[in-house]
């Protein structure tokens, strides 16, 4: 009984961290352009196909998967941004529009990776010795343990990048207050384009983590990542880095704990469920802001 | 309100079409589901044109009214049409349930939303299945009946493109287009917001239930993946974007446009045909945001005299 609700809580722990990267992707792009990316969790499911295509075409292994896809995933989302966002600005209400542009977009890559790949269910080969730790009576797959450690390097290099740089400064001063900006002179479509390839970068590389950590991807898994990542940042608040990953670990450890007992679906409404009581306690997430407009 | 009657005379038109067709041909399939889509696309604009909620997770009123009509019919062993009317309420029901959503602004609500319709589809995919189905679904064959499910669809499209012409003549209507341009404007003109806001919701839900509810009717089954699907919301959204949100004829002409186009692509490509209607939303998003009928508004402002 206490085995069972430990081991829910590491299992919601590391899968927390993989949401929390699901989370910072969205977030980054949401809190800098106010951009719903409703093609987030494609562009994860993208990130994976590129990890299989660069094992069986290069014989590369998903370690070395990571970086490319992180290049890769920026470069077509800097390259995106100019075709889709400058747009949306035009129209009466940007945020509605980018989550229908976005929506499209999602359908969009569906059903192309859908033609590239087939439907079938994928899985990344690698291999790892042992394949589980024990702590106690808890099981530890060690391809878990070392993508939870990827993950916590990729969010350290999220916050160096955010809070230790000059433009991750200017960026979260656009998340702050995107006309101050303007005034002070900082040239915001400019780091914009860097803030969507950050987040779609973000996106490819936890692609190819999902892939490890989950047994098998397929063109149709998008939807799923996009809602689980959209939960995460509602819970935590729209646009704060730090509160997607609160929000991930809070909703996988309810999640997997209520997994453990029940059965997965059920954990999702679990998660779901304590993310639609916690928004109408506090209607802008737990560190959400009154919305500036 | 010349511009009214001109849209009044439309519907006319489109309606009798849709009446008298089934004495003219015996494959009707399309017309069918020509209705359900402007039901649909119709009644999405009233949540979203007159109010102003995108509610990402539509189809679950769809779905819901599928799953009632099943159930009423299936297990309780009512005849057809009151399974059809419980669903009706049903929608109404979780509307209600859901109201307290309406709080909510912008993104949250369309999340929220999004999050509640998988709740609601994950816990009828983990009722007994004696109940639901299962992941079999609910098999209705012994109530197939085309021609009363094609009349019946027909009526529901009476009724919707009935309240949306009495939604722009009447002060319900303009009320909510004041909340929707301004709910702090609206509140100090004595509208009451939360319950103007609730009867659009409720009327919003109510048919896409219906035409839950008769789809599973005609085609015999309530399709446990279809009945909750994403893409049910996507098509509605799209069509009714695609027309002109808060325009009463932009759905009706979205839905017209768009399902052809979707007819005959998916005859000549159907494996494309999920790219094509992505491609659709973004190039309308990019292109032209305001729909066919929005834009041509915004364009040619003269015309708002005659085109509602």
């Amino acid at each position: 009984m206490q085995d069972l609700v430990l081991q829910g809580i590491v299992n919601g722990l590391i899968l927390g961290a993989i949401y929390g990267l699901i989370g910072v992707g969205l977030n980054v792009i949401f809190g800098v352009l106010r951009v719903v990316n409703f093609a987030h969790g494609e562009f994860l499911v993208l990130g994976a196909y590129l990890a299989l295509m660069l094992a069986q075409y290069a014989g590369l292994s998903p370690f070395w998967a990571l970086p490319i896809t992180f290049l890769v995933f920026c470069l077509i989302g800097y390259l995106l941004y100019f075709v889709l966002i400058p747009r949306l600005s035009k129209s009466n209400d940007p945020e509605t529009s980018s989550l229908l542009l976005m929506f499209g977009v999602s359908i969009m890559l569906g059903a192309i990776m859908l033609l590239l790949f087939d439907a079938d269910a994928r899985s990344l080969e690698y291999e790892i010795e042992p394949v589980f730790l024990m702590l106690g009576n808890i099981i530890l797959p060690t391809i878990r343990l070392i993508t939870l450690a990827i993950s916590i390097v990729i969010v350290a290099l999220v916050a160096w990048l955010l809070y230790g740089t000059l433009t991750g400064k200017a960026l979260r001063a656009i998340i702050m207050n995107r006309d101050a900006v303007r005034i002070v002179g900082i040239k915001t479509e400019r780091l914009a384009a860097v803030a969507f390839a950050l987040g779609i970068g973000l996106a490819g590389v936890t692609g190819v983590l999902t892939a490890m950590v989950f047994p098998s991807f397929s063109p149709f898994m998008g939807n799923d990542y996009t809602l689980i990542g959209f939960v995460v940042i509602v819970l935590g608040g729209l646009g704060n880095p730090v509160g997607a990953l609160v929000g991930a670990l809070l909703y996988a450890v309810t999640e997997q704990v209520a997994s453990v007992f029940f059965n997965p679906s059920i954990g999702t409404i679990c998660g779901f469920v304590l993310m639609v009581a916690t928004i109408f306690v506090r209607p802008n997430g737990l560190f959400g802001k009154q919305v500036m407009r | 309100m010349r511009r009214v009657q001109i849209a009044a005379g439309f519907f006319l038109l489109l309606i009798a079409g849709f009446l008298l067709l089934p004495l003219f041909t015996s494959n009707t399939s399309f017309a069918f589901y020509l209705m359900l889509w402007i039901i649909m696309a119709s009644a999405m604009n009233i949540c979203v044109g007159f109010t102003g909620y995108l509610p990402f997770g539509y189809v679950v009123f769809y779905g819901v009214g599928a799953y009632a009509t099943g159930i009423c019919y299936k297990v309780l062993g009512l005849p057809i049409l009151p399974s059809l009317l419980i669903a009706g309420l049903a929608g109404v029901a979780f509307a209600m349930i859901l109201a307290p959503t309406l709080r909510l602004k912008g993104v949250y609500f369309g999340i929220v939303s999004l999050a509640l319709a998988t709740i609601v589809r994950l816990i009828i995919a983990n009722l007994p299945s004696d109940l639901t189905g299962g992941s079999m679904g609910l098999i209705l064959a012994s109530s197939n009946n085309p021609t009363l499910s094609y009349y019946s669809m027909a009526l529901v499209l009476i009724v919707t493109l009935a309240c949306v012409l009495w939604l722009s003549v009447s002060s319900l209507g303009k009320a909510l287009k004041a909340i929707r341009d301004d709910d702090g404007a609206a509140a100090c003109v004595g509208i009451n917001v939360p319950r103007t806001r609730l009867k659009a919701w409720l009327l919003a839900a109510v048919f896409p239930a219906l035409a839950g509810g008769i789809e599973a009717w005609h085609t015999n089954v309530v399709d446990p993946e279809y009945a909750f699907h994403v893409l049910v919301t996507a098509k509605s959204i799209v069509y009714a974007m695609a027309g002109g949100f808060g325009t009463i004829l932009g759905p009706v002409v979205g839905a017209m446009a768009l399902l052809g186009i979707d007819h005959l692509i998916w005859q000549k490509f159907p494996l494309i045909n999920l790219l094509l209607l992505g491609l659709v939303i973004v190039l309308l998003m990019l292109f032209l945001p305001r729909g066919i009928v929005g834009g041509l508004l915004h364009r040619y402002p003269q015309l708002r005299r005659y085109i509602a």
